[in-house]
């Protein structure tokens, strides 16, 4: 970060990208992206004030009319409209025929290792978990097979290798993690675990 | 006044003993281990602890979020320090004096700076704490459902507006957090509300697992999706705290104080606020400008202090009128509701010890960080050392027990996953995830004023603008929206540039 946008980042209190709660924030910039998610907004903005409108108004319940179950969530559909409007407005007149983000060799593997952590989480958080597997086993597998999956990559790009040593500290840690969690959660602290 | 100090008196007395103590001692270092770790927020840390801590008694359970909280954003100033990464969201201004003096050999003085700003700043919020929740509580107490419909707009369209740097997008991210809350059965006739028939939804989107889901799962994605490791800097000098530059720079430690406890009051504004505020205001103040963003210690004073400060100031609002200030004291809320408290403005009248029992857990908190600052600071960098792919499947572990805990359902982990899978790809095309955790706290409130007021009203829209509490929040509301329309904000810089001309006439002569 420079000096000038330290010094606009101060000025206008606003949180710089590099920042957790707005970790990547925009930095290739709006472009394309934007209009498109302004029509998604748009589209589901629609979508609520078509269901709010079709919603009960529990007439048979002779319920006040100024209360009816779809009142808060139609006004916010037509403010999602508007305010979509207004970024696709903004995003039109910006310039559409910007690319909203190069790609580049180091963002096709950043998907690559993104497609491997989101399914890797997925199959712990709805195959694994909740379906008969102990706890502690899931979590132990999960953590083993994780932690060597996610290293490989960064390894062979310093030309190391994974090693067995590796991969049976990660069956030690995913085992320790697996067990201390559920004695923590479980037999200490008495909060069911799934 | 003396009932209150008594009561305050009691409530200090109540926190010295040995349970308690460690409970406080637990809670912050916890929290100070998380704030070390970048990528993992105050928010996911309150919002794991509120399962761990769900079968305590209500006073320790809130005990350790407080102390979490406060230890989590004095721990995120390490990571700023030695890393040139901010811990927290809040540490961000840090970054840049800090990293600086660390480079310079001085990382040491710039902790002890850190912990001797974080100190007195969090006991000057302390004092206001105990001295404005109760005052704010009672004026509170004169709300109606036509204020209460204007509080809940105004905090989500303050959040939208300040939080990030683009208002369109945090005003779309209130709207919708606004929209989710409205899922399930609705509070006045229990009416199933965009269920599609799905029974699991008639229960709605718990606030723990979205938050797990927009602050832990998706900060999981964003850390690992980026495996750039960084360096270091090596502690040499000493990191005692340093009493002296307090006294030295005591207008710095005053302003960003109250700059931090007055953002804190804010709804849903964020700490980082009022740490970037008080460094913006002290480089205004400061005669050696130049110097900020080069190791100045002024400049890491005023972030330090801002950011601690604003947490007293959020649990005010949190308390006396039952809108959090931030998304830590939203969690920190609903622990509250979890505990059988409810933070609002019967608070003072239902549980009058309550606010004064949270002073003293402050307090508590305070005095951990300052034990752990001058102890335990060279042990505690080693967590920062912890690779990444090592440490990411622990904490997603931590968010799916985190997730399924409060209410033993699966489906609470299909919606963590599903909110930070969301929350992910929306942050990076930069949507800020402060409005929408605002929108759905306030969501249930802001339905249900609107609803009783225009039967109160009997449908008429006038009581909601011309009542005198409602005009004020109405008239801020619809100006901070108007403002990003360039024809009104150019016709107020005018107007605004010509009254300060006038004035600058005036005083001249």
């Amino acid at each position: 970060m420079t000096d000038h946008q330290r010094e606009q980042n101060a000025m206008t209190v606003t949180v710089p990208p590099s920042s957790p709660d707005s970790a990547s924030g925009d930095v290739h910039g709006p472009g394309r992206a934007d209009f498109f998610g302004a029509l998604a907004w748009i589209g589901l903005g629609l979508a609520i004030l078509v269901g709010s409108i079709g919603m009960d108004r529990l007439e048979a319940q002779d319920v006040n009319p100024y209360t009816i179950p779809g009142l808060l969530p139609g006004l916010l559909g037509i403010a999602m409209m508007i305010l979509g409007s207004l970024l696709a407005l903004r995003s039109w007149r910006r310039g559409l025929d910007r690319p909203s983000c190069p790609d580049t060799g180091r963002r096709g593997a950043e998907i690559k290792h993104l497609a491997l952590v989101l399914a890797l989480c997925l199959t712990y958080g709805v195959l694994l978990v909740g379906h008969g597997l102990p706890f502690w086993l899931a979590s132990a597998l999960f953590v083993s097979t994780t932690i060597p999956l996610l290293q490989g990559p960064q390894r062979r790009a310093t030309g190391q290798k994974l090693t067995l040593r590796t991969v049976a500290l990660s069956a030690v840690i995913g085992l320790g993690a697996g067990g201390m969690i559920t004695l923590v959660f479980q037999k200490i602290f008495l909060v069911h675990l799934p | 006044m003396l009932a209150g100090l008594a009561e305050l008196g009691n409530a200090y007395l109540g926190f010295l003993n040995f349970t308690s103590i460690v409970y406080g001692l637990g809670g912050a270092l916890i929290g100070i281990c998380v704030g070390c770790l970048p990528g993992l927020s105050a928010t996911l840390c309150i919002a794991l602890l509120t399962t761990l801590t769900i079968k305590l008694e209500a006073n320790n359970a809130i005990l350790i979020l407080i102390c979490s909280y406060v230890g989590t954003l004095y721990g995120g100033s390490r990571t700023a320090i030695l890393l040139n990464i901010p811990g927290t969201a809040a540490n961000a201004a840090s970054c840049a004096d800090g990293h600086a003096l660390a480079l310079r050999g001085e990382a040491g003085r710039a902790i002890g700076i850190a912990t001797s700003g974080a100190f007195t700043s969090t006991l000057f919020g302390v004092l206001c704490l105990a001295t404005v929740t109760p005052l704010l509580a009672e004026v509170a107490l004169s709300f109606g459902a036509f204020e209460f419909f204007w509080l809940a707009l105004f905090g989500v369209t303050m959040s939208g507006s300040i939080v990030g740097n683009d208002p369109l997008k945090g005003w779309l991210m209130g709207a919708l957090g606004l929209f989710v809350a409205q899922i399930g059965q609705d509070g006045l006739y229990s009416h199933d509300r965009f269920t599609f028939g799905w029974s699991q939804l008639s229960g709605g989107i718990a606030l723990i697992p979205a938050l797990v889901g927009a602050f832990g799962f998706a900060e999981i994605l964003t850390t690992l999706a980026d495996p750039i490791e960084r360096k270091l800097v090596e502690m040499k000098d000493s990191v005692l705290p340093r009493f002296r530059e307090i006294v030295q720079y005591w207008p710095t430690v005053l302003r960003s104080g109250v700059i931090g406890v007055l953002t804190g009051l804010m709804p849903g504004v964020g700490e980082d606020a009022g740490s970037w505020m008080s460094y913006a205001a002290a480089r205004a103040a400061s005669k050696e400008k130049d110097q900020f963003g080069k190791g100045s210690i002024d400049g890491l004073m005023a972030a330090e202090t801002g950011d601690m400060a604003s947490i007293p100031g959020h649990i005010i609002p949190c308390l006396a009128l039952g809108i959090p200030g931030s998304a830590p004291s939203a969690v920190l809320m609903a622990a509250m509701i979890i505990h059988g408290i409810q933070p609002g403005p019967m608070m003072m009248i239902e549980h009058p010890q309550f606010v004064y029992d949270v002073v003293a857990m402050t307090t508590l908190a305070m005095c951990s960080i300052l034990i752990f600052g001058l102890f335990l600071v060279r042990p505690l960098l080693l967590i920062m050392r912890v690779k990444r792919t090592i440490l990411m499947p622990i904490i997603f572990l931590l968010c799916t027990v985190g997730a399924f805990a409060g209410a033993s359902r699966l489906f609470d982990i299909y919606s963590m996953l599903a909110i930070g899978i969301g929350a992910f790809f929306l942050r990076r095309h930069g949507y800020q995830m402060a409005p929408f955790v605002l929108g759905l706290v306030l969501g249930g409130l802001l339905d249900k004023s609107l609803r009783r007021g225009l039967v109160l009203s009997d449908g008429s829209l006038l009581p909601f603008f011309t009542r005198p509490i409602c005009i004020a929040f109405a008239s801020i509301t619809i100006f901070t929206m108007l403002l990003y329309i360039p024809a009104f904000k150019s016709a107020v810089k005018r107007v605004t540039s010509g009254i300060g001309a006038q004035l600058t006439r005036c005083f001249a002569r």
